[in-house]
């Protein structure tokens, strides 16, 4: 007799029995497929947060600026910063490069003062790399030399300010003169580096040339890359390219050397995937309890197959087939299913903002699972793997017992 | 009642293997569940241990006015009548200790970098704060000693090593310019990487007599059980010092709200781990309970024939269930409280990953748990209930069966 | 008799004229060099530090101790006003829209990054209001004769506790002061660089201050087309009046 057929057989006979086993493996296949996908997105995320809003993949500072940050050095600037982002932007290697003046300032409340953290951005480069639209909390972004900025809702907290509202900021200028200015507040934004949120604020880029005269100069400038991958190479060009051009007084960094930023991506990613390993255990531990059970719970069924001549080999393979069957066919809709699920969410979002209430570190409030697709696979060849081989250790220790007793035990 | 007891209990044991594979399965299901809660439960509290027992203690009481001006460190604006305060305190089983912080600007190489320094009582702060056991080089202070203690972010700003002299400049509680001439005592290496940048100690008595504080402190730094929910006991602290005027008391979570942002809060994704791990360990317990009861419609019929009630017998089949879920609950937490104490003990050292940072010093890479018995209790409760929902519906199956129909499947 | 009561006048005049000095009238003597009713002047400030020098200029104005307004006119901070009004300073920029009244711990801030503080422009009335003055003796200084004192703060509030000024002997103008911290450590360090005799009094025109603490910190600090006692218009320290 064709032990395949058999199995099957089997397997239609106790429909429910099967569904059961199958649905067990089909919803750990599904979920550590989403699970997966999930804790890429996560790192991914918080990752792309860093990229997007500190570090760039590449960051060009003047080469004595990281030395000094702590003094917020305006004057170890980027001269002729147009200049050198047309360059820049005409590498098709750069996905983008923006430039930004990061700088510290104390707005002026009467009898307090607010200490808060400027960034100059050019609103319309941003648009390719800050998430402007989902920042945007309340009101609109300002126009460009306008005397105007956006707050983060924790400064204008702080501030007491909403949209509209005016605020006048003392602030160093590069000359180590005094500026002052006042500012109308034209929105208010979140970001998802939530340390920012207590400080930040965001205006046009002229306009902060403009405070801290400037002129065409910046103090930064963040590249993403179109290609993640060339990261060492491309930096070494930039650096060339700087040197070539003269313009031996900067320097481009890679994120990687960038120590503490660096440092949390790494860790990010590292308790991730442990808690995904263990989540994978954890499915694991579901598929082989099910397909035992399955077994165990045929032990008269092998008991009169065996007392009818069938040998042990035969029993332990035809279970094998029919864990197969079983696993392969739930595995193949699990993963399937988890997919359809992971997909859609990973082009439209999952929105927690509902759950988050505002305290998460780095993590937006919409989160996009990422799908692997080697590693989704290798999910489903798991899973069916699992679902055989687990029945092999109930098969072989039933099929030893005699006939006699595997009747006897109902 | 205690005939269906007995029939439950020999059922268990009659069905070893059965109960044994389900209440493995809900083990497993509960023990992983366990250990990730008290992994993300872990790192949600060593970022506020951090904050707490290297930087503010649990609350403070300070004068109003002091509170309202805090970022300037305003030292005029002392506790009035410190030791009826501390009277008063003490019999809410709150521990203390005083701490003068003030802004100074220390000088190195070309320029000079404006540092917090903090006047500390070495005996009590050394009790309360963990700041002692970071001690990595030298030593921790001793009272009335010309001394300093830095973190070794500061030192490397410095380029100071043990015994290095450090010239202080600052302003006296009157406003008078002062300058201290410390000796580098120890370097501490602590969890919070700001105490470890911008923090400097030394003795109190020190600072009393330099700043011309005449014996005045303006901060009470208060720790007590249970800082993890400082809300009830501030309001305790603020009702026992009510009638004294102008004083504020405030918690660690209102003093770090700045920084709070920025901390390892709950992030969302750990939120929908959990939950998938949730899921997946309902599905493991569902489907072996299912399945549990799925194969005993024979048993089932049986029982009907021999006159059982309807009630009686899902009765007896929930005791069965609620028994297996109590031994599988148990078994879950061992798993749990095992897999806890190694994350709690020992942690998972991530330092490897993370050396060869050029940032200095060695950010600690370990990620420790901490014990949740919340998350122990409800779980227990969920995996019980689980259990005996999950028998309920195949029973209800079981009994609505013609019973020749029960007798004869299989 | 006649020649009796001479030579009576000349022994009481050069015993009157030998009497030594007191601290205290070498002070007023040199504020009164210092204090003006009016002044006004075109200024310049270098300030250095270790990323390099930067030069300010502006115009002063000043009404005795208490009001005295400085506008800027170098390019980076042209327009900008410090208004100080006996112990009160306003800020004015021109892009900002409200008059920055500075307070408290805002004071101690420097002015434009120099070795000067609004602090030190509140200024404090004299000398001898805050310290006890004792002369230590006669010194000689670059080639003139001065008179070296001794400042301890009468009070503990006083931002240096301690200062060494010495005086020239002839022309009654600080020639160089010593800040000291309360532990005694030399904090800044201000000399007198050109005194100019104009409407009768030998004022200091050009200074340097230096933080002895750090390797490169100085401040100079340079008066030209010195114009006192000229009457000034009362209305040019007002608030209202930053705005023009």
């Amino acid at each position: 007799m064709r032990l395949a057929g058999l199995a099957f057989r089997n397997i239609q006979r106790n429909r429910r029995r099967s569904l059961l086993s199958g649905a067990a493996i089909g919803v750990a296949a599904l979920a550590i497929v989403f699970m997966f996908a999930l804790k890429e997105g996560m790192i991914e995320d918080i990752a792309g947060n860093v990229f997007k809003y500190v570090t760039g993949h590449l960051r060009i500072r003047h080469a004595e600026y990281d030395a000094n940050e702590e003094l917020n050095p305006l004057h170890l600037r980027i001269e002729d910063s147009s200049r050198l982002l047309a360059q820049l932007e005409r590498r098709g290697e750069i996905a983008a490069a923006v430039p930004r003046i990061p700088f510290f300032t104390a707005f002026y409340r009467g009898e307090r003062t607010v200490n808060g953290y400027g960034l100059g951005v050019d609103f319309r480069r941003e648009a390719g790399v800050m998430d402007l639209d989902r920042m945007l909390q309340a009101g609109g972004y300002p126009e460009a030399g306008a005397r105007q900025a956006v707050l983060s809702v924790g400064l204008a907290e702080e501030l007491g300010l909403g949209v509209g509202g005016k605020v006048t900021l003392l602030t160093k200028n590069m000359y180590l003169g005094m500026s002052g200015m006042t500012l109308q507040v034209t929105g208010l934004v979140r970001l998802p580096v939530a340390g920012f949120n207590n400080r930040l604020f965001l205006l046009p880029l002229d306009t902060a040339q403009s405070l801290l005269k400037m002129g065409d100069s910046v103090t930064e400038i963040l590249i993403l890359l179109q290609d993640r991958g060339a990261l060492e190479p491309e930096a070494a060009a930039l650096n060339h390219l700087l040197a070539a051009g003269g313009r031996q007084d900067l320097a481009a960094t890679a994120w990687t050397r960038l120590g503490s930023w660096y440092s949390l991506i790494r860790y990010t990613d590292a308790a991730y995937n442990l808690m995904a390993l263990f989540f994978l255990v954890l499915g694991t531990t579901v598929i082989i309890n099910t397909t035992m059970m399955v077994v165990y719970e045929r032990m008269r069924e092998i008991g009169t197959v065996s007392a009818l001549g069938m040998t042990q080999g035969q029993i332990v393979r035809l279970f094998f087939l029919e864990a197969f069957f079983i696993g392969a066919i739930a595995s193949l809709s699990g993963t399937l299913l988890g997919i359809g699920i992971t997909v859609p969410l990973s082009l439209h979002g999952l929105d927690i903002s509902k759950l988050s209430e505002g305290m998460s570190l780095e993590v937006s409030n919409v989160l996009y699972p990422r799908l692997n697709w080697k590693s989704t696979l290798l999910v489903f060849l798991y899973a069916v793997t699992v679902a055989s081989l687990a029945s092999l250790f109930p098969s072989l220790r039933a099929t030893r017992i005699e006939p006699v007793e595997a009747l006897r035990r109902v | 009642m205690r005939f269906l007891i007995a029939l439950a209990w020999k059922n268990l044991s009659r069905y070893r293997r059965r109960t044994i594979i389900t209440a493995l399965a809900i083990a497993v299901g509960l023990g992983v569940y366990l250990w990730m809660d008290a992994w993300i439960y872990g790192v949600k509290l060593d970022s506020q241990r951090n904050l707490v027992f290297y930087e503010m203690g649990a609350a403070k009481v300070m004068k109003a006015s002091y509170w309202k001006d805090l970022g300037s460190f305003p030292l005029k604006e002392s506790i009035e009548n410190l030791s009826l305060v501390e009277e008063r305190l003490r019999p809410l089983g709150v521990q203390m200790t005083r701490r003068v912080p003030f802004s100074g600007e220390v000088f190195l190489g070309e320029g000079s970098l404006f540092i917090r320094l903090e006047g500390i009582d070495p005996v009590s702060d050394g009790r309360l704060f963990r700041l002692k056991e970071s001690v990595e080089q030298g030593r921790y202070l001793q009272p009335g000693e010309q001394g300093l203690l830095i973190g070794a972010g500061l030192a490397k700003d410095l380029k100071a090593a043990l015994g290095d002299l450090i010239t202080v400049r600052c302003r006296t509680r009157q406003g008078a310019f002062q300058t201290f001439d410390l000796e580098v005592v120890g370097i501490l290496n602590s969890p919070n990487p700001q105490v470890n940048r911008r923090y400097a100690y030394l003795p109190l008595s020190l600072v009393d007599e330099m700043l011309q504080m005449e014996g005045r402190v303006t901060e009470l730094v208060l720790f007590f059980s249970g800082w993890d929910r400082p809300e009830q006991k501030v309001e305790q602290i603020k009702t026992a010092l009510a009638d004294l005027p102008g004083l504020a008391a405030v918690s660690w979570k209102l003093l770090a709200s700045d920084y709070f942002a920025a901390l390892r809060g709950d992030t969302i994704g750990n939120t929908l781990m959990l939950f998938l791990v949730f899921i997946i360990a309902a599905v493991g317990i569902s489907n072996t309970m299912l399945m549990a009861v799925m194969e005993r419609h024979r048993e089932v019929g049986m029982m009907r024939a021999l006159g059982m009630k309807d009630g009686q017998i899902r009765l007896s089949f929930l005791l069965e269930a609620a028994g297996i879920g109590l031994i599988g609950a148990l078994g879950g937490l061992a798993l749990g409280a095992a897999l806890s104490f190694w994350i709690v003990t020992w942690g998972v050292d991530y330092s490897s990953l993370l050396e060869g940072m050029d940032y200095g010093y060695r950010v600690k890479g370990l990620m420790r748990g901490a014990w949740h018995p919340e998350a122990f209790a409800g779980a227990f409760i969920f995996a019980l209930l689980a259990s005996m929902v999950f028998s309920f519906i195949p029973t209800g199956r079981a009994v609505r069966m013609q019973i020749a129909a029960c007798l004869r499947s299989q | 008799m006649k020649r009796a009561i001479f030579a009576l006048a000349v022994l009481i005049g050069a015993a009157w004229a030998g009497r030594a000095i007191s601290a205290e009238e070498i002070i007023r003597a040199m504020e009164r060099n210092q204090v003006h009713d009016t002044a006004e002047a075109d200024g310049t400030l270098v300030i250095t530090d270790r990323f390099g020098s930067r030069t300010k200029t502006f115009k002063s104005f000043s009404a005795g101790e208490d009001k005295m307004l400085i506008a800027f006119t170098n390019p980076e901070e042209k327009g900008q006003k410090i208004l100080k009004l006996q112990e009160e300073i306003y800020l004015y920029f021109p892009e900002a829209e409200e008059i920055v009244h500075l307070q408290g711990g805002a004071l101690k801030q420097s002015v434009m990054g120099s070795d000067f503080s609004y602090e030190d422009l509140t200024g404090e009335k004299g000398l001898l209001s805050l310290y006890d003055a004792s002369l230590l003796g006669e010194e000689e200084l670059d080639g003139r004769r001065t008179y070296h004192l001794r400042l301890k703060g009468k009070k503990s509030g006083v931002a240096y506790p301690l200062e060494e000024i010495w005086v020239d002997a002839e022309l009654m103008v600080l020639k160089k002061a010593n800040l000291y911290a309360l532990s005694g450590k030399l904090l800044k360090d201000l000399v007198v660089k050109e005194v100019k005799r104009i409407g009768g009094k030998n004022v200091p025109v050009a200074f340097l201050m230096r933080d002895k603490m750090k390797k490169v910190s100085s401040t100079e600090f340079k008066l030209a087309n010195l114009r006192i006692d000229q009457g000034l218009p009362p209305k040019i320290f007002s608030r209202e009046n930053l705005s023009w």
